[in-house]
């Protein structure tokens, strides 16, 4: 290592990104994404090389008179500068190849640069002003498409917006119990903040229920833009969401549970394909939080297996999302109904397809297959509300979303690739395109292969490669397992396929309620806000009338209720006054 | 000559009181040449004092050369030299006014001078029974005043003040005679030696004293709820007669309250009788927020600038029972503050008056369109009553507020506090009905988008319910004529200017604009203000 680590660790790599915002601004087409791709790479480059010899809290100073640090490495955020900066970089050539305008490149990238700040962030405040600007930013990301994406990208801003704003609150009520806002001071977030923190953390983590701004949104804007948009925000809730209950709790376990098969069963019902893709993310990020919230009830190894889910994730489903995307940028079409047999025309995207629904279904052989299989030995050792073959709740609802997930798969792979006859006939990936997915979809394979490489770069290393762990992806249960779950979906899908088809226009999801409620209430509450101040504006100018009329007339007031008498002093009553106010004073002279 | 200068001062106008008279048997119009030169020259020989004052410090004569403490004596210190100019400024400058409006003859300026020198006799006496007398010559020339312009209503005005006014005055004597039969000496300086000497603080009949000599001066200050005779004399006396009262009269009786409070009666009087101290501190703060209260009512100018000065002059007593060297600078200022600004409003309103015929809040809408001048300077008065900086106004209500405070603080009673919160809620009433005035003069009526002008047949309805005494003064009159813009019409042969556009005599409008000037002007003079009266406060708080 020729690159000292002190230098590189004073260098944040998001200030690099936002500086290369501006230069695809200002730079001709070309230039600007190089200089773009550059500067996310170095992200990549610089947490590989900081490795475990960087780990430690650079750029820690005081801001407003609370201590900070900007650039906070550790085996955590490392993971996900690894991840996000490899996978930025495999976006913004795919950017390039998709025609994205300048604008869409230059927010992904301030977006991205927001991402980083919150990966790197050493304490709540630093991490909740960028978790503020990831929002803003990606909402800019979002409206820079126009048309149906202004809505989308409103209803999106309000959900961050109230998330952000939660999470705020969980920020200060910790900082007045903890008395510091450092990562390092405290064990996750303090207990008197939980409940806020879940939530505000929740919405970006798309928790059921709350989760309806991700099928809203991320179909709607440039397909570019929706690559950037589906592995960002979501992941990195999911990290913060471990820096916040780093000790896990079964709570989260079992909402991840239920956020898998919630997730599968609505993709399953989609005809839009990012719409489909959307909610997989939310399943996925399932099998994350189940993960994480095992931490105490399984120890370390689950913890891992959700951070190394978090990381094939990021690449797969990102590369789910070009490949989808490189044929609606095609074929213009946005439902798979429409599409089919482009397996000939588009062999390339087709390809990458099936390795995209290949790690994210965890078959053998991709990186899904390693991370999930571990997420679910954790959920097997969990022995609560146990149901068939020895297994918990926990487990069968994981399994139940795995199964979905291979079902959805072969749905959209089925409907976009096969299906009927080829009635359009568009072009393949582009070459930049391509090349931005075979660096994901390379990474895939890899990780699936080399799969002690993806331990390596995680947390824990040592203690999942030793003897106390069993850890063995390849093993006879772990490969029947997956067997049967292919075998299940596929026997499943083709089994339901109409009674799917059925559900798909029946079934509404939340945003059904959500949606009409949140309007109702906004325009309730703008209609009370503005009765409510005419009504104070009439009690007020009432009483200022009725108090002008009593000030200019008081005799007339007096009249009106039954006291007709002159009210201005008389000569006669002057002198009154005045010998009375005498006595008092001599009264209180020489008697107080 | 020094050793006349004091004599001189009283004599001169009295003096001069009598030529009106006497060569009015066989001129007509000698009256008003001969206060003029009367009361120029009771200016000039004020300025002299003031110079022997600010040069060699306080001097006194002794009348007739009897000695104090048996005899007269008349004293010129930072204070009552202050009050002084004051006194020879504003009686001069109305009477320019005066030459103008009326009234007319000579009786009204033998009256005239007659009063300037009772005020004058009040301001230097360092006798109290000669301080009695020089309030009673006040008194007196004050209800001929006022009943000059021989109206019913001013004739009811004036009555009521002397009956009341005589009652008061009495009560003033009655004090007198106690502090007198305590230590039998009537001389200032030698009253305050001999109460301690004689009596002490504690004594009932020191005590039974002061409780009549300050409630015969409020009276006479017009501080509520003694007030009752004030608002009817300002608003019927003719409008010269009230703008020289209302500057004048009323401020000499509170410099005479703090002249026998803190020199003859002394701080430490205050101090052992905190009961007096309070009941004093108690009324003033309720006359600044009745007086207040009761301005903001009024439709009618002078009326509301009455009611305003019994919120003003609560302000003073509040800063005399206070006993403290911020106050009490404070109330000083605000004393010769309060005149100058008075002198100004009056002056203006009745200008208006002259030249427009409008008398109530109604018919000044655009006022400041048709006479700018004189509707500007009144601006600049008004908001300097209300105590916008930089204004005179503003000072006098701050030192008062600030040693309030303070009190409050040193003392730990809840009273500072309050006195300085009834100062606060005062000037949000008189905010609001300067700001009334100013809405009129500058945003209300004619030719304007929301013209919020005349509404047809308010003037009846006032008419109506303005109090039984002399509502039939006024029942006929009708708003004022307006011009085909719809701005203030002048009254027939209003004085034409070149220089203006302004409607109203040119002399009486310059002394308008120096008021507003000399409001502004000392605004800006706390830091001279404070040193000037130094030397009073260092005394009295030995």
């Amino acid at each position: 290592m020729t690159v000292p680590t002190s230098l590189l660790a004073s260098i944040p790599p998001y200030v690099l990104i936002a500086f290369a915002a501006l230069a695809v601004l200002a730079l001709p087409r070309r230039a600007g994404h190089a200089v773009a791709a550059l500067a996310t790479a170095f992200t990549f480059v610089q947490a590989v090389l900081l490795g475990d010899g960087g780990t430690g809290a650079h750029l820690a100073t005081t801001f407003l008179g609370f201590d900070v640090v900007f650039f906070n490495v550790d085996q955590f955020s490392l993971l996900m500068g690894v991840v996000v900066g490899f996978l930025a970089t495999a976006a913004v050539l795919y950017a390039y190849g998709s025609e994205a305008p300048t604008w869409v490149t230059a927010f992904a990238l301030t977006y991205v640069a927001s991402t980083v700040a919150t990966i790197y962030a050493g304490d709540w405040l630093t991490l909740i002003f960028f978790w503020e600007l990831m929002a803003v930013t990606s909402t800019l990301l979002v409206w820079q498409h126009g048309g149906e994406a202004v809505r989308a990208g409103y209803r999106y801003a309000l959900f961050h917006a109230t998330g952000g704003t939660i999470l705020l609150a969980a920020v200060v009520v910790h900082f007045v119990n903890a008395g510091t806002f450092l990562f390092s001071a405290t064990t996750g977030i303090h207990p008197a903040a939980t409940v806020l923190a879940a939530i505000g953390i929740g919405i970006n983590c798309g928790f059921i229920f709350l989760h309806s701004w991700l099928p809203d949104t991320y179909p709607r804007p440039h397909v570019a833009a929706s690559v950037f948009l589906s592995v960002f925000t979501t992941k990195t809730a999911a990290y913060v969401m471990y820096r916040a209950f780093p000790e896990g709790g079964m709570w989260l376990a079992y909402l991840g549970g239920f956020m898998a098969v919630y997730g599968a069963f609505f993709a399953l019902l989609q005809y839009d394909p990012r719409r489909l893709l959307s909610y997989h993310i939310q399943a996925q990020l399932g099998y994350m939080l189940a993960g994480f919230g095992l931490a105490s009830a399984v120890g370390e190894f689950a913890v891992v297996g959700g951070f190394a889910h978090l990381f094939n994730n990021v690449l797969y489903k990102s590369l789910l999302f070009m490949a989808v995307g490189v044929v609606v940028y095609r074929t213009g079409v946005e439902d798979i109904r429409e599409m089919g047999g482009l397996w000939r025309v588009m062999p390339v995207t087709f390809l990458v397809y099936l390795v995209g629904a290949a790690s994210i279904t965890a078959v053998p052989g991709f990186n899904g297959f390693i991370s999930k299989g571990m997420v679910l030995d954790s959920a097997h050792e969990v022995h609560e509300y146990v149901l068939l073959l020895d297994s918990g709740l926990l487990w069968w609802l994981l399994v139940l979303g795995g199964v979905g997930t291979f079902m959805s798969f072969i749905k959209l792979g089925y409907y976009v690739f096969f299906h009927g006859s080829a009635t359009l006939s568009p072009d393949d990936a582009t070459p930049f395109q391509t090349a931005g997915m075979l660096l994901a979809a390379g990474a895939c394979v890899f990780f699936g292969v080399f799969y002690t490489q993806l331990i390596e770069v995680m947390p824990f290393t040592d203690l999942i490669l030793s003897d106390e762990v069993y850890f063995k992806p390849y093993s006879q249960s772990h490969l029947t397992e997956s067997a049967a779950l292919l075998v299940a979906g596929f026997a499943g899908f083709f089994a339901l396929k109409r009674p799917l088809g059925w559900l798909a226009h029946r079934m509404p999801d939340i945003d059904a309620v959500l949606f009409p409620a949140a309007f109702y209430l906004g325009r309730g509450s703008v209609w009370g806000v503005t009765e409510l101040w005419a009504a104070v504006d009439r009690a007020t100018m009432a009483l200022a009338g009725a108090t002008m009329r009593t000030a200019t007339r008081p005799r007339e007031a007096l009249t009106r209720v039954g006291i007709d008498t002159e009210i201005r002093a008389g000569i006669g009553r002057s002198v009154l006054f005045l010998t009375l106010a005498a006595g008092v004073a001599l009264f209180a002279v020489l008697l107080v | 000559m020094t050793d006349v200068l004091l004599p001189l001062a009283v004599v001169v106008p009295i003096v001069a009181a009598t030529l009106p008279l006497a060569l009015g048997l066989r001129y007509d119009r000698v009256g008003w040449p001969i206060a003029a030169v009367g009361t120029t020259a009771v200016a000039g020989i004020a300025a002299a004092i003031a110079a022997e004052v600010v040069f060699n410090g306080p001097f006194d004569h002794a009348l007739g050369g009897f000695l104090p403490p048996v005899g007269i004596e008349l004293v010129a210190d930072r204070l009552s030299v202050a009050v002084l100019l004051l006194v020879a400024a504003v009686s001069v400058a109305t009477l320019a006014f005066a030459r103008v409006a009326g009234p007319r003859g000579n009786p009204f300026y033998s009256a005239y001078l007659l009063l300037v020198g009772g005020l004058v006799g009040m301001t230097l006496t360092g006798d109290m029974f000669n301080l009695f007398v020089f309030l009673e010559i006040t008194g007196l020339t004050t209800y001929a005043l006022i009943a000059s312009d021989r109206s019913g209503a001013s004739a009811y005005a004036s009555l009521k003040y002397l009956v009341v006014g005589t009652v008061g005055a009495s009560l003033y004597l009655l004090g007198v005679g106690y502090a007198f039969l305590a230590t039998g000496t009537l001389n200032m300086l030698d009253l305050q030696a001999q109460i301690v000497a004689q009596a002490g603080y504690g004594d009932p009949l020191v005590r039974a004293s002061y409780a009549f000599i300050a409630t015969g001066l409020a009276l006479k200050i017009a501080i509520f709820p003694v007030h009752s005779w004030q608002p009817d004399a300002y608003q019927r006396a003719p409008d010269s007669v009230t703008t020289v009262v209302a500057a004048l009269v009323s401020t000499t009786s509170a410099y005479a309250l703090i002249r026998v409070t803190y020199t003859v009666f002394t701080v430490d009087f205050l101090a052992a009788n905190e009961g007096i101290a309070t009941a004093l501190l108690v009324v003033s703060t309720v006359s600044i927020l009745a007086g207040s209260a009761l301005a903001a009512m009024q439709s009618n100018l002078k009326r509301m600038f009455a009611y305003s000065s019994v919120a003003q002059f609560g302000m003073i007593g509040a800063a005399v029972a206070l006993a403290n060297e911020t106050a009490l600078l404070g109330g000083i200022v605000h004393l010769i503050g309060h005149g100058i600004m008075k002198f100004g409003l009056f002056l203006g309103i009745g200008l208006l008056a002259f030249g427009y015929g409008s008398r109530r809040m109604e018919d000044l809408a655009s006022a400041a369109r048709a006479a700018p001048y004189t509707s500007g300077a009144l601006a600049v008065l008004g908001l300097g009553l209300v105590g916008i900086p930089p204004s005179v106004g503003f000072l006098g209500k701050w030192y008062i507020g600030v040693g309030a405070v303070d009190a409050g603080l040193v003392g730990g009673g809840a009273v500072g506090i309050a006195v300085a919160a009834a100062i606060f809620v005062s000037t949000l009433f008189t905010l609001s009905y300067v700001a009334r005035l100013l809405e009129r003069f500058y945003f209300a009526g004619a030719g304007l988008p929301g013209d919020h002008g005349e509404v047809p047949g308010s003037g009846g309805e006032d008419a109506a319910t303005d109090g039984g005494d002399a509502a039939t003064a006024e029942a006929g009159d009708s708003p004022p004529a307006k011009t085909a813009d719809g701005l203030p019409a002048p009254v027939e042969g209003a004085p034409r200017s070149s220089l203006v556009p302004d409607r109203v005599p040119t002399a009486p409008l310059l002394a308008l604009g120096l008021a507003a000037l000399a409001t502004v002007a000392l605004g800006f003079g706390g830091f001279a203000l404070a040193a000037w009266f130094d030397p009073f406060l260092a005394e009295v708080f030995a």
